[in-house]
């Protein structure tokens, strides 16, 4: 049982990361990103071919700025180019499927068993339960004060502020395009690390590992806000993280239950579902209480 | 300070919805010039004003700002000079940002956004005063969403944003029209104070011909796409706003529209 928990823990930080990566585009920027799914993979790809090479670190530093350069592409294509968000973030996911099996070198999946990772320095050194834990955290923690203390930044207000009003923005002689280009970066950056962790967690990297990935980080996003409540940037990535354990746990509890592996999608797909409903049946509650008030 | 030449703007060329909105404009401000702006609807006064700060792009002509040729400049590149207000006050504003946030967003115009805090303690002080200034009890709330305050009190607050680094050129188009008459006074009494304090050259649009007449050292009256008189010094100072409105249909067979009638009947 411990295992299993430990498991979902493990899992659910992981997913952390990439919520947070989400958080951004999503959240900050306002702009529904679809490259998640492939950059996702792509980190999963470098950081297991670099793992595969004996280097699972740079591998892991690498997978960043993969993810990045991928994210710079549908900045690009949204505003070099004014391709509507959901169709750039489409174009890019879609030829990155063939950037990804390259990476691959042609193989749908690496496996790195035997193969040293991040996580080999501290096997053996702690207990088998708690030997994989400090690195997922020490790289959730590092990913969300960087990302906290960047948006505090004369630069991170200017991308707060063009998800908020891209008028105002561009009034007050910031460069609008350049923001998003530079946050859909940061957020790929971050959702590939994810992906990154993942493959060197998992000691295997596959080509469809990202599918799916983007409804989870809402499902993390959603589901984080039904429990924190929204509210300033640093509540905002607690919920991402927080939402990101629940929402994990959930998928552990289900597979006890026997659920079958093949219904995962469908239930990260109907959680998104049950807490966009759940927020919005709080609102309208929230406001009939006000009338009646 | 600020010259256009020849300025030319036409939407949808070639298709069953070509409009000429801009034929042939020039207009010249020196520094420190105060221009009021009317017209009736469809003049061509906004797209004056969106092409001076770049939302629109000329076909032809030229315009200058401070001595420099601006015409092919990004709208955002141009911002570091040029401080702006929209009629509708959700446009000034980030709404889930504090007030300080968005004074603090501001007070960088013009100079290079980087690393350093967003934030500067050393400025909250001056932020502080500078509310002050607008007198509508805004100092206490710096840590306020600015979605949380009226319109009256966002429009006050884009009023300082635009000019907290003082521009080369204010645009403020129509800004006080969504507004209640009280409030409007004290925006527009509010913007006075700011512009002949720091002797911003200013383009102000509106739709109050009393106030056209009444604020600033110059008129500028557009029809059709062209400026078709500009008044100042005695003429000025001797004009009615029913002489106004005759000189305006004498000049472009066109009339006022009721709006401006309205308006000037009222207040
Ligand atoms: N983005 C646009 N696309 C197409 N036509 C436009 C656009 N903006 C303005 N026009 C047209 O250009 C002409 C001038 O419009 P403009 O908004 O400058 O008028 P205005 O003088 O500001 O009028 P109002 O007093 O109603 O604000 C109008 O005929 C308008 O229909
Ligand atoms: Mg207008």
């Amino acid at each position: 049982m411990g295992t299993i928990l430990m498991g979902g823990l493990e899992l659910g930080l992981i997913l952390a990361v990439m919520a947070i990566g989400m958080f951004l585009s999503f959240k900050i920027l306002n702009i529904p990103d679809l490259t998640v799914d492939s950059s996702f993979t792509l980190g999963c790809a470098v950081s297991a071919i670099g793992a595969a090479n004996g280097h699972p670190v740079l591998g892991f530093l690498l997978s960043v700025l993969a993810g990045m350069a991928a994210g710079c592409v549908t900045g690009f294509l949204q505003t070099k180019l004014k391709i509507q968000p959901i169709l750039a973030g489409i174009l890019t996911m879609t030829g990155l499927y063939s950037v990804n099996l390259w990476v691959m070198g042609d193989k749908p999946n690496i496996p790195l068993f035997g193969k040293a990772t991040i996580f080999t320095p501290l096997q053996g050194k702690l207990p088998v339960l708690f030997e994989k834990l400090p690195v997922i955290a020490l790289v959730l923690i590092a990913v969300a004060v960087l990302i906290r203390l960047f948006l505090k930044t004369q630069i991170g207000m200017s991308l707060r502020a063009t998800g908020d009003n891209e008028d105002m923005v561009r009034a007050s002689s910031i460069n609008s395009d350049g923001m998003k280009i530079l946050g859909l970066a940061l957020s790929n950056g971050i959702v590939a690390l994810s992906g990154a962790l993942m493959a060197q967690y998992q000691s295997f990297s596959d080509i469809s590992a990202g599918i799916g990935m983007m409804v989870i980080g809402l499902a993390s996003i959603i589901v984080g806000d039904a429990f924190v409540g929204k509210g300033s940037v640093g509540r905002g990535m607690l919920a991402a993280i927080l939402g990101a354990v629940i929402y994990r746990f959930i998928l552990t509890f289900a597979l006890q239950l026997r659920m079958p592996l093949s219904g995962l999608k469908l239930l990260s797909a109907l959680l998104v579902v049950l807490a966009i409903s759940i927020a919005a049946a709080r609102d309208a509650l929230a406001k009939r209480r006000m009338r009646n008030a | 300070m600020l010259k256009l030449q020849d300025i030319r703007l036409t939407f949808h060329r070639g298709t069953v919805n070509e409009r000429r909105a801009l034929d042939c404009v020039n207009l010249h401000l020196s520094p420190g010039d105060f221009a009021t702006v009317i017209g009736s609807n469809g003049a061509g006064k906004s797209t004056m004003l969106n092409v001076i700060a770049g939302s629109y792009e000329a076909d032809s002509g030229k315009i200058l700002l401070d001595g420099e040729d601006i015409t092919l400049r990004k709208e955002y590149k141009r911002a570091n000079k040029i401080g702006r207000l929209f009629q509708d006050p959700l446009k000034g504003t980030a709404p889930n940002m504090t007030i300080e946030e968005n004074l603090g967003l501001a007070y960088l115009r013009g100079k290079k956004r980087g690393m350093g805090s967003g934030l500067k303690k050393t400025d909250e002080a001056f932020f502080k005063k500078m509310l002050a200034c607008l007198g509508l009890g805004l100092e206490d709330r710096l840590k306020t969403q600015v979605k949380l305050l009226s319109g009256g009190q966002r429009q006050a607050l884009t009023l300082l944003m635009a000019t907290i680094v003082t521009p080369k050129l204010l645009l403020l188009d129509e800004h006080t029209a969504a507004l209640d008459p009280k409030t409007a006074l004290q925006i527009m009494r509010i913007t006075d104070g700011i512009v002949r304090e720091n002797q911003i050259t200013t383009l102000m649009i509106t739709h109050n011909i009393k106030d056209a007449l009444s604020y600033g050292n110059k008129t500028v009256v557009m029809g059709q796409g062209r400026v078709v008189l500009i008044l100042e010094g005695e003429e000025r100072a001797g004009m009615t706003v029913e002489r106004l409105m005759q000189l305006y249909s004498a000049n472009t067979q066109d009339a006022f529209s009721d709006k401006m009638i309205l308006y000037s009947r009222h207040t």
